[in-house]
């Protein structure tokens, strides 16, 4: 079928079609600072909002810790709030993203995968939201445009309804920069889906109730537990929501896709830009005759346990791609999912490939190349950094 | 879902937690009385009335001076004004001047035509009060409107005594004396005018006739100065001469004249004189500095061309029939310990002459005791007196130049306040004691001077020196209304809250609050005990107190 | 007359705070926030401040306070602020009240830029020269001289200067207060509340014990900083017009210094210097007064 012939089809680049996605969301505030890649979706943004299309209230500040600073305290004052970042952005606002969690700040963020300093380099890689992966934020990964568009839509409705900040991740280039036709909902359907943002308390004039000052320690405790509570219920809301999105669009989401994994004797398991590229590698497998499927993990926080231990009983082999390096531990998927799987009798080997690091390139050949490297090696406890 | 988010918002105020329990200390409201409370004879609320001033309630301004001193317009005008000689002020600029509202508030209360509240209650008992000067007024009024029934026996033919008698008109006029003595005798006092009391034996029956008598006779016999024949036409005593001279009758004494003193009755003579053309000369024993009379009374003689040998006394008379050769000699003055104690040496070699045609010593007036002297006993030319001015005589009291050498008008009427609580005390026990004696002094170190700028003191003008010497006219102009609330401002209300909300505004603990009708409350739930409300105090009335935890 | 202090307390700021006995920083906060009224919200970093207006479940002020980080006060303002606008509520008075450690320090980044965006926020630093909340730490508005926990044989450098840095923004307001002038206090909270965009209060606040000062005598202390020149109460319109509110120096810096324990080690080389600078300063803010 010819997409381009469906309703509000838009050639878009990843980065666009989050700028798109912002301004259907309406949101209040939105402050921004611009860093490579990410930039291409604060200039969509401004170039809107100079043409009269949103009416949000832009910051630019000084840097994206005085971004998400300004994120915090609009979020509590009751506006929806959006921003994007990268890498070193991220990084430099790592205290304010513990802060947001505390705050219960429902604010939702794009952040464009790229590798982290020194040495620099500008290439799609995960570390840079993985290694925030202990602040609280709720974490998707996304693997197109399209989906990068849905669900920064889809991240609001679940922000807003449980009250924690909410991350959709996206690789540098190979998604922000890659075009490709984009579905763009009717305002009116977006509307509809994400009514106004109207938290139980804010700071308000009228109330006069305070936030954030010094507390004692059972309360601080008792803050945390909330915080799980809340964390606890995600899972159940992403299917929730995404299964409300697909009614609508016909493209559902949850937290996990599995993809030919029915009867597979391996399963790849990964996020974002690798799982394309894995899909093929998979189709390509089945026609010859293998039995490889790809589990995508679309949420990465709060990580679906269960889900993932119910995806993977019963397969024999797994293969973590990494496309992240934690120093000291090797690849962050692949030592949560052990974790996960720790435990279940009829868990599956457990390979960890450092896989694409720096944004090194992963070919459909290479991944096959792997399949039958690893298919029927013995699993060793450390990430194997593979070419 | 739709979960309530965070429980983490503030519930209720800071109220709840009660910082009052840091405290060690604990701000006290007490006024405290200022300088010029403590230095005025008739403990006058000066920083009461000077703020009532300042906020336009001049009637409430003159109920506060009438509390002490029912002479207002006079004192304004004559009292030596010791208040403002204490004044914290002077160490800021210059004193407030005082005497000069009190002026302002006598004279509106006359122009206004206010008078005094009748007594709330009657009552029986009865004072004869002997002598209608300065003291008796003062007695008679304290007593009569309290309810007393009050006789006065005044042996002129007004009242007034020294007040219309010994004052000239220039600096009080006739008309002000009228004014304030009639207000007192419209409260109902009998008056029973030129009578004298000439002896012990009319003393003793006044005292059966009445619950309690009172003597205030004043000091109506001049002090002689040895060696002068007060014979001769050309010597004429100074109380003689101002009676005569204010009465309106004019001086026969020839045109140059001598008069002998350095106190306020020898300036009263010499400006006198000087207004009837002659001229004069005092000769005083003290050196300039050291003289007697107000150094106001001076420096104006002296604008009037009164001249002035001080440090110097007379020695001999020589009359001829082209006037007197006077001999005279330098003498060197030193002062005493005690206020008019002094002595002097005679400068060998130092005499010289002096050529005039008359003679006014001026060198005061002693009591006359000697026709009382068996009923109320007294030495050193006063009635013997305690503290209370009860004489050796049960029933019988005594005050002003009677029985006191402090001889100021307002001193007498001072004196007087006070032995009417005591007559009332003794005629009718239940009567309220005299208050309690005086706490310490607010000393300037407890104003803070921050809330006062410095400003000049607005000062009454005087009448232009040609002016003055052709007529009895009053020297000193009163004080604007507008001048008067302007000076009435510069007074640091020492010791006593004025209501400026310093302490309120300053808390910042929010641990004060105002009462309605005036005055602070501290919150002890919150109040640290830090002191800054004492601090910014502006006039001293807040002090802090020990509190510790029990 | 007597001089009378004419704010009005309206019920903003609460009894029950844990600032020290004594602490000028409540007295100018009640003013403050008293001044501003009921149609604001605060933003505070960590400072003196925050531990005054909190803590859980209790508040010390009647208005809503954000607790932010300490290097985002100006940042957050800035966002509770466009917030509010985005609800129609564009008049709403929106307060960072911080610490100098906040200004001049950690959080100057975050305040240069919304200065640079003119934020249409009321920027209040209570500056008590150096990091009091923590223990007493010299902070880059310590002045010269001065023993700190960090510099205990006295600061090598000087203050910096706050204004000039903000003047060259050439934000609406800038103006200096101090807690013994609250009518010059509240005048300039009054008109810094009716301009737009930027506006900053400097205020300095003697802190009793990081300066060693007894408990009844900030004011009194921040008033010889006026009357000394130490700390010259002015004004700066559009980043160029310099007004200056006291005109005249009374007294020598030694009668300030005097009253300071961090100051108690002085030689008269070390005051001579000190006054020498004043005198500079002094001069320098006359002459840009025209």
């Amino acid at each position: 079928m010819n997409l381009m012939n469906r309703k509000n089809m838009q050639l878009l680049s990843g980065n666009h079609a989050v700028s798109w996605a912002a301004r259907l969301c309406r949101p209040d505030v939105a402050p921004l600072y611009p860093i490579t890649p990410q930039t291409p979706i604060l200039e969509k943004i401004t170039e809107f909002h100079a043409e009269g299309l949103m009416k949000t209230e832009l910051l630019t500040p000084e840097s994206e810790h005085s971004a998400m600073a300004a994120c915090i305290s609009a979020s509590l004052t009751g506006a929806r709030v959006f921003t994007a970042t990268s890498s070193q952005g991220l990084l430099l606002q790592h205290e304010l993203l513990h802060y947001a969690t505390g705050a219960r700040a429902a604010i939702v963020m794009c952040n464009v995968n790229r590798t982290p300093a020194s040495p620099w380099g500008f290439w799609p890689d995960q570390l840079d939201s993985l290694s925030q992966r202990d602040t609280g934020w709720v974490q998707f990964y996304s693997e197109s445009p399209q989906e990068s568009l849905d669900s920064v839509i889809m991240a609001f409705a679940i922000a807003e309804s449980v009250g924690v900040p909410t991350m959709v991740c996206h690789d540098a280039f190979y998604v922000s920069h890659s075009m490709e036709p984009v579905e763009i909902p009717d305002q009116a359907m977006v509307d509809d889906f994400l009514p106004k943002f109207d938290p139980a308390r804010k700071l308000d004039t009228a109330v006069g109730a305070s936030f954030g000052a010094p507390l004692d320690q059972n309360t601080w405790r008792r803050s945390r537990m909330d915080l799980a509570e809340s964390l606890a219920a995600v899972t159940d809301e992403t299917i929730r929501v995404g299964e409300a999105w697909g009614k609508l669009t016909g493209r559902s989401y949850g937290p996990l896709e599995r993809y030919r994994c029915d009867d597979a004797e391996m399963v790849i398991v990964t996020m974002g830009s690798m799982c394309g590229t894995v899909r093929d590698a998979v189709d390509t497998m089945r026609e010859n005759g293998k039995r490889v499927g790809l589990l995508k993990v679309r949420q990465f926080r709060p990580l679906p346990a269960s889900m993932l231990r119910d995806a993977l009983a019963g397969v024999p082999v797994v293969m973590v791609l990494d496309r992240n390096y934690s120093p000291g531990t090797g690849g962050i998927l692949h030592q949560e999912l052990k974790a996960v799987l720790s435990g279940m009798a009829d868990g599956p080997k457990v390979h960890g490939l450092l896989a694409g690091i720096g944004g090194a390139n992963v070919s459909s050949e290479t991944i096959d190349r792997w399949v039958r490297d690893y298919q029927n090696a013995e699993p060793k406890p450390e990430s194997q950094w593979v070419e | 879902m739709n979960k309530p988010q965070s429980p983490l918002w503030t519930n209720s105020t800071s109220e709840a937690r009660k910082t009052g329990t840091w405290r060690s200390a604990l701000p006290d409201y007490q006024n405290i009385p200022s300088p010029c409370l403590g230095a005025c004879p008739v403990d006058g609320e000066i920083a009461t009335w000077l703020r009532q001033v300042t906020q336009i309630d001049h009637y409430g301004a003159w109920l506060t001076l009438m509390e002490n001193n029912p002479f207002p317009a006079i004192a304004g005008r004559i009292c030596h004004h010791p208040c403002q000689t204490a004044c914290n002020r002077v160490q800021l600029d210059e004193t407030v001047g005082i005497c000069s509202l009190e002026r302002f508030v006598g004279d509106k209360a006359i122009t206004e035509g206010w008078s005094i509240p009748k007594p709330e209650v009657e009552r029986t008992e009865s004072i004869a009060i002997i002598g209608g000067g300065p003291a008796g007024l003062s007695a008679a009024y304290q007593l009569r409107r309290r309810g007393y029934q009050v006789t006065i026996y005044e042996s002129r033919e007004q009242l007034g005594g020294l007040l219309r008698y010994g004052i000239p008109a220039y600096r009080l006029d006739n008309s002000i004396v009228d004014a304030e003595v009639g207000r007192i005798t419209d409260l109902g006092v009998k008056v029973h005018l030129g009578v004298e009391i000439m002896n012990s034996a009319a003393l003793a029956k006044l005292k059966e006739d009445y619950s309690a008598v009172f003597l205030a006779t004043g000091a109506s016999r001049p002090k002689a100065l040895p060696g002068l024949d007060y014979s001769q036409p050309y010597v004429q005593d100074s109380a003689d001469f101002l009676a005569i001279t204010n009465g309106g009758k004019t001086c026969e004494l020839g045109e140059n004249l001598l008069v002998i003193g350095g106190g306020s009755a020898a300036m009263d003579v010499a400006r006198t004189a000087r207004r009837l053309g002659r001229h004069v000369t005092v000769l005083t024993l003290e050196s300039d500095e050291n003289l007697p009379a107000q150094r106001t009374e001076v420096d104006e003689a002296r604008e009037e061309n009164v001249e002035f040998i001080c440090g110097a006394m007379l020695k001999d008379v020589n009359s001829t029939k082209d006037g007197l050769i006077l001999t005279c000699a330098r003498v060197d003055f030193q002062p005493g310990a005690a206020k008019g104690q002094f002595t002097t040496t005679q400068i060998e070699g130092s005499e010289f002459e002096l050529r005039v045609d008359a003679i006014i010593p001026a060198i005061g007036q002693d009591a006359d005791l000697a026709r009382w002297q068996d009923v109320v006993p007294g030495d050193k030319g006063l009635i013997d007196t305690d503290q209370s001015w009860r004489t050796q005589t049960e029933g019988i009291f005594a005050a002003g130049d009677v029985a006191s050498m402090a001889r100021f008008v307002t001193e007498a009427v001072g004196q007087a306040k006070h032995a009417a609580v005591a007559i009332a005390r003794y005629v009718s026990p239940d009567e309220a004691k005299d208050p309690p004696p005086l706490l310490a002094e607010a000393k300037f170190n407890v104003i803070n001077t921050a809330y006062h700028s410095p400003d000049a003191r607005h000062n009454q003008e005087n009448l232009k020196v040609e002016v003055r010497l052709q007529s009895f006219d009053e020297v000193q102009i009163a004080l604007s209304a507008e001048q008067a609330i302007a000076e009435a401002g510069r007074c640091f209300s020492c010791g006593t809250c004025i209501d400026c909300d310093n302490c309120y505004l300053y808390c910042p603990d929010m641990a004060i609050s105002k009462l309605e009708g005036g005055g602070y409350v501290v919150n002890l739930d919150f109040c640290k005990g830090c002191g800054l409300c004492v601090a910014e105090c502006p006039t001293g009335s807040i002090h802090m107190q020990e509190d510790l935890p029990s | 007359m007597m001089e009378t202090i004419e704010y009005t307390d309206r019920g903003q700021f609460f009894s029950g705070h844990v600032a020290c006995a004594g602490c000028v920083e409540a007295l100018s906060l009640r003013v403050i926030l008293n001044t501003v009224g009921k149609d604001a919200v605060a933003v505070v970093p960590p400072s003196c401040t925050a531990v005054i207006c909190g803590s859980y479940p209790h508040s010390a002020a009647n208005i809503p306070v954000f607790h932010t980080t300490l290097e985002s006060g100006a940042a957050s303002a800035s966002g509770v602020k466009r917030a509010l606008v985005a609800q129609g509520k564009n008049d709403t008075t929106v307060l960072c009240l911080a610490g100098d450690g906040g200004t001049y320090d950690i959080g100057l980044q975050a305040l240069s830029s919304a200065a640079e965006r003119n934020e249409d926020i009321l920027y209040v630093c209570f500056d008590n020269e150096g990091y009091m909340n923590t223990g007493g730490q010299k902070s880059s508005s310590t002045p010269l001289s001065a023993v700190t926990g960090s510099t205990p044989a006295g600061k090598t450098t000087r203050k910096k200067n706050m204004v000039e840095i903000l003047a060259a923004h050439r934000i609406p307001y800038i103006a200096t207060a101090s807690p013994s002038d609250l009518n010059d206090m509240e005048a300039k909270v009054k008109k810094a509340k009716g301009l737009r965009g930027t506006k900053v209060l400097i205020v300095l606040i003697p802190c009793l014990p990081g300066w060693g000062v007894a408990d009844n005598s900030a004011v009194k202390v921040a008033r010889l900083a006026v009357e000394t020149g130490v700390f010259p109460l002015f004004e700066v319109e559009g980043g160029i017009d310099y007004k200056m509110n006291v005109t005249t120096r009374s007294r020598p810096v030694q009668e300030y210094l005097s009253t300071q324990k961090r100051y108690k080690h002085l030689t008269a080389e070390n005051i001579a210097t000190l006054q020498a600078d004043v005198d500079d300063d002094w001069q320098r803010l006359v002459n840009r007064c025209g």
